[in-house]
């Protein structure tokens, strides 16, 4: 034990790297906002304001620091949004915990320091946050924020939500035509009879093998195409016209038993093989001499997602080839796409995805694809549970009175979107308040309630002040219309129209995303504050020398 | 074993264009690029420091990679301007400099970055919009019957590079030449999808310029004279030719890879020569008149060839194959194992010799319609010679982007002086609605609108070199020049052309310094009627493209707000 560096840890330094990290991130954060430059060992040159980007580029040491990173990390793959907000709340958080934990009064008796106690008093006041959110935040969130959102179902309101995830990920240029592609792409898929988001799911799962990137090539000629594309070219010469329907394959080992496979592959009338391995140039030549294109080496992910669609068994026993192998596809051709060229059989549609760079194609395939997720986590419903649900439409019903949403409906379509621009804050933040003051009212058993509140509801709002960093005036003015417009609404029963209320136009956000941020960077905030040690072990490779001044 | 080797933390910069070392390094580039601008821009000197030979240039494509940073920003905007120039060839400079004086306006005028960013885009709409007019003030229509514009236009390019060191007369003669060459490579008579055919330069040094020349087909360069003593003979009939791309020299490597089993006591030397041989006498008695290798071809079979009068011609080099195939209609012949199919032999008219100094020329006659041409550029010294080599080739692409785009801007600094007045004759309507939809306020707006009209004439007034100054008259908004030595009596005569020659001097015309304010007026458009030329043309393509670059790579340059680099 007393061979290893010890250094201990205090909320003081936990602060002062999440304030280091806050620091990047800001510089991308809300309207004014701008890209980070990254250049790569490669001396390669990004641009990019993706959070986790920008975060991972840092190439971080101190362990909390990478611990930060991590928890960031893995909400954005979850959610696929919200990574700078998450630095940005989290900082604010500590920063508010760090101050109610100096003002603590029973300090330095029990503790050897003073800093130990204040440690000691986060981590209380952190573990109660998360306990109180875990609690009422769902609650809070239905009765104080989602009266004022609408359920995204229309396109139009799609369409808003995505051009503002756009924005942040991506700047300003090209976002409407990129989020007009998302849209004509979730479209496409789009089935009558399933729920949206079981077509979204699918799109996120099939991914990769969804879309080509290609670089060398500007942005605004991204498109879809018709058809599955497989990117790999054929390794026998296509000989094939579009208008016939196309018989297929799919071969999962290699051929053996030649000539009588190729026989029974003529006889069913197939044109196309479709193959994971790597076929021998015997298989090859037959195949080319019966007419038949091959299509080797093709990735897991594209096969599996063809037999998907084409409904088609792959074939495991060559002599073995019964109807239900065989896929008919509509058409089935080479496609050319930037220096490659691949091969282009139908299913409903794919994405090709350009972009200037390699860098840069692949920042907007991930954008692309975390814009998926986002609308997905969209979709998911805050957090609630039947009861919670019924309990609220009743008391939502007392309240507002007006129609309320039958709770069927609360329950299936809960894809809530509300104005971006801080709105979601402010309003939570009200309804915090309002919550602290009732609770301490009425009973009067916990005492921590209202401070947990007031604490949260504080760091929240400090999310809107840096999105009006530039002007305080914009940030007064949108909070006291808000608050006014919630005050109507409370006393007129009527629904309230936030858009009309915001200064600036922000497009739309998902309550839900917002709600998983909270929860996240709570849990975050409660696991850093769990630590109180670090022990630097070195690997064996270092050497002695390295370890001495360590430990002196 | 894979090694796990630290990674080390990368460097950062905050707000890197508030720093001052990224502030100055703008500056000294935007000063460095601007003193090379335009036809009496100052040269620079490049050479390394391991006493490599000295480039003396002023050109964007030849300055810009010599300039290396430690700073990413300033790499981040010369990989953008060489961008363009390797596409466009043309107003390299001009973007340069434009780009830079964006930026430092918008951060001297302490506009929000977001704010400037969305102005510049906003203003480079208005701009492209207005070139891309039919009745834009400061574009002229290139008319292909008359090639006095396009000389014209050659002859801009060709005198804003004054590395080259020119009188106005070669100039002239180097503009038509180009021209020239220009008109040669463009096929009359391939309907459908046309491909221009290709200028081969041949730089000879220690002549005089006006010795330049271009003849229609090709010349290649020849150590011997003696063989061509029939050459005389050579020019009455289609002569027959052959070219090949594998090596004649009969070594075995040449042959490719695998295993090569020799019996014991095999002369394989003399086999191979034997095959080489082969191919000769296959040559010869098909008539082969004209015998070219890319390689080297062996000793004896060249004594052979010639001895059965047959040109022969080695180390061709593999830049003037595609030429020397497009031009004989030849297929080159990369195997020696086989006959020489009868479909790989090209053809040419007729063979002359020419003499250019030292230079012994072997002048190949195109036999059909050919759109191959041979450009001699002649120059006293190698280092003019190497920039003149570059600009005749800059000047080939701007007249190539002719054909796609039919126009030109006028030159001189008009285009520029005349936009700046169109944009802020233009942004003054509507101000309220578009600073509204540009999520601004009107004087933000305002002094947005400011900073990129300056920007633009920052570019005019970067044209002058010898302490003149630069006015703008306030009925065409054309650029003038008032050198700095004139006496109030000579004004007259110095002041009769603007910039472009498109605009006389006439005693109601006002003129005002640049960067002094003036009330905003509408430009007007020029009388129709003019018999006047313009004087300097530049390429639409190019200029148009480098202001977009410039726009958007300065508007890249303030939205950048860190910088990581990763120093692994």
């Amino acid at each position: 034990m007393g061979m290893m560096p010890v250094e201990r840890l205090h909320l003081k330094h936990v602060l002062q790297t999440v304030c280091a990290l806050e620091a990047v991130v800001l510089r991308s954060f809300g309207p004014e906002g701008g890209q980070v430059l990254f250049i790569r060992d490669t001396t390669e040159a990004m641009l990019s304001c993706s959070g986790t980007r920008i975060l991972t580029a840092l190439r971080l040491e101190h362990p909390v620091a990478r611990m930060v990173v991590e928890c960031v990390w893995k909400h954005s793959t979850a959610t696929g949004d919200g990574s700078k907000t998450f630095i940005l709340l989290l900082a604010s958080l500590l920063r508010m915990i760090h101050t109610a934990a100096c003002k603590e009064p029973n300090v330095s008796c029990t503790y050897n320091s003073r800093e130990a106690a204040e440690t000691a008093a986060a981590r209380r006041l952190a573990d109660k946050l998360l306990a109180f959110a875990l609690e009422e935040l769902d609650d809070l969130i239905t009765m104080g924020v989602i009266p004022y959102g609408h359920s995204h179902t229309s396109n139009h309101s799609l369409q808003r939500l995505l051009v503002s995830f756009f924005q942040t990920r991506l700047g300003y240029t090209h976002c409407d035509f990129i989020s007009n592609l998302i849209c004509e792409l979730l479209t496409y898929w789009r089935c009558k009879n399933n729920p949206p988001s079981l077509s979204l799911q699918f799109i996120n799962d099939n991914f990769p093998a969804l879309h080509t990137p290609v670089s060398g090539f500007p942005v605004t000629c991204s498109r879809l195409v018709e058809g599955q594309v497989i990117h790999r070219d054929f390794s026998t010469p296509c000989s094939h016209t579009d208008c016939e329907p196309v018989k297929a394959v799919v071969f999962t080992g290699c051929l053996q038993l030649l000539e009588r496979v190729i026989a029974i592959l003529q006889s069913l009338g197939i044109s196309v093989l479709l193959s994971a391995a790597k076929q021998s140039a015997a298989v090859l030549a037959l195949a080319r001499q019966a007419n038949i294109c091959v299509v080797e080496c093709i990735s897991e992910d594209e096969l599996s997602l063809f037999i998907q669609l084409s409904g088609a068994t792959p074939v495991s026993d060559c002599l073995m080839i019964e109807p239900e192998h065989v896929a008919t596809l509509t058409f089935c051709r080479p496609i050319l796409l930037g220096a490659h060229r691949y091969e282009n059989i139908v299913t409903p549609c794919s994405l090709v995805i350009c972009g200037p760079g390699e860098g840069q194609t692949d920042q907007y395939a991930c954008a692309f694809q975390d814009a998926i997720r986002m609308v997905l986590t969209t979709l998911e419903p805050v957090g609630m549970t039947a009861t919670t649900a019924s309990k609220e439409i009743l008391q939502l019903h007392k309240t507002t009175s007006s129609t309320p949403p039958p709770l069927q409906q609360c329950l299936l379509e809960s894809g809530y979107v509300i104005p971006a621009g801080g709105t979601f804050e402010f309003l939570l933040h009200h309804a915090m308040l309002q919550h602290g003051c009732e609770s301490s009212v009425c009973d009067n058993t916990n005492m921590d309630i209202p401070a947990v509140t007031q604490l949260l509801a504080k760091a929240l709002l400090s999310i809107p002040q840096k999105i009006y960093s530039h002007s305080p005036r914009h940030f007064l003015e949108t909070q006291t219309r808000i608050f006014k417009e919630n005050k109507q609404s409370m006393h007129c029963c009527t629904k309230a129209d936030l858009s009309q209320v915001l200064i600036l136009d922000f497009g739309l956000e998902s309550v839900s995303c917002k709600y998983q941020l909270l929860l996240a960077v709570l849990q975050c905030v409660t696991s850093l504050l769990r630590v109180d040690t670090v022990l630097c072990t070195h690997s064996a490779s270092q050497t002695k020398s390295h370890r001495l001044p360590d430990i002196s | 074993m894979a090694r796990r080797v630290k990674k080390a933390p990368s460097v950062c910069t905050d707000l890197p264009l508030d720093t001052a070392d990224v502030c100055a390094k703008l500056h000294l580039l935007r000063q460095l690029l601007g003193s090379c601008f335009g036809p009496t821009g100052r040269l620079k000197q490049v050479h390394n420091n391991i006493g490599g030979h000295v480039v003396t240039t002023s050109t964007s494509s030849v300055l810009l990679p010599a300039i290396s940073s430690s700073q990413p920003f300033v790499n981040m905007i010369k990989t953008s301007i060489l961008n363009h120039v390797s596409r466009f060839s043309d107003c390299g400079l001009f973007a340069a400099v434009f780009c830079l004086a964006l930026i430092e306006r918008a951060k001297r005028s302490a506009l929000r970055e977001s704010v400037a960013v969305k102005v510049n885009r906003h203003l480079l709409g208005l701009c492209t919009r207005y070139l891309q007019r039919e009745d834009c003030g400061c574009k002229v229509k290139l008319d292909f019957c008359s090639i006095h514009n396009l000389i014209t236009l050659a002859r801009s390019v060709i005198s804003s590079k004054p590395a080259c060191v020119l009188t106005e007369s070669e100039t002239l003669h180097l503009s038509k030449l180009a021209v020239q060459a220009f008109l040669l490579t463009v096929p009359c008579d391939n309907p459908g999808t046309v491909s221009l055919g290709k200028t081969v330069t041949v730089p000879v040094e220690g002549h005089s310029v006006l010795h330049s020349a271009v003849f229609p087909g090709l010349l290649l360069g020849i150590t011997d004279v003696f063989c061509l003593s029939k050459v005389d003979n050579l020019n009455s009939a289609p002569l027959i030719m052959v070219l090949f791309s594998a090596s004649l020299a009969g070594d075995l490597c040449e042959l490719g890879d695998g295993t090569i089993e020799v019996h014991p006591g095999a002369d394989t030397d003399s086999q191979i020569l034997d095959q080489l041989l082969e191919l000769g006498k296959q040559a010869v008695k098909d008539e082969v008149k004209l015998f070219v290798c890319q390689k080297v071809i062996h000793p004896v079979l060249q004594q052979y060839l010639k001895s059965h009068g047959v040109v022969v011609i080695e180390r061709l080099g593999i830049s003037l194959m595609d030429p020397l195939i497009e031009l004989t209609g030849a297929q080159p012949v990369a195997t020696l194992h086989t006959t020489i199919p009868a479909k790989a032999y090209g053809k040419v008219r007729g063979l002359s010799i020419r003499q250019f100094g030292s230079n012994t020329m072997l002048h190949l006659h195109p036999y059909a319609e050919s759109a191959i041409c041979t450009m001699i550029l002649c120059h006293r010294n190698e280092t003019m010679l190497s920039e003149l080599k570059v600009v005749c080739q800059k000047t080939e692409h701007v007249l190539r982007l002719t054909l796609r785009e039919p126009f030109a801007l006028l030159g001189g600094g008009c285009t520029e002086t005349h936009l700046a007045a169109y944009i802020r004759h233009e942004s003054m309507n509507e101000v309220t609605e578009i600073a509204s939809a540009l999520g601004c306020s009107q004087t933000e707006y305002l002094i947005g609108v400011e900073g990129f009209c300056c920007s633009l004439e920052s570019v005019v007034t970067a044209l002058e070199h010898n302490n003149g100054n630069s006015l703008v008259d306030l009925t065409h908004a054309h650029h003038w020049t008032l050198s700095a030595d004139v006496m109030k009596e000579q004004m007259e005569d110095s002041f009769a052309f603007c910039g472009c020659g498109l605009v006389q001097t006439s005693s109601s015309k006002k003129w005002t310094y640049i960067n002094t304010k003036y009330t905003e007026f509408a430009p007007a458009p020029l009388s129709r009627d003019t018999i006047l030329q313009p004087c300097v043309l530049d390429s639409f393509t190019a200029k148009l493209n480098a202001f977009q670059v410039a726009v958007e790579t300065a508007n890249l340059a303030l939205d950048v707000r860190y910088i990581i680099q990763d120093v692994n």
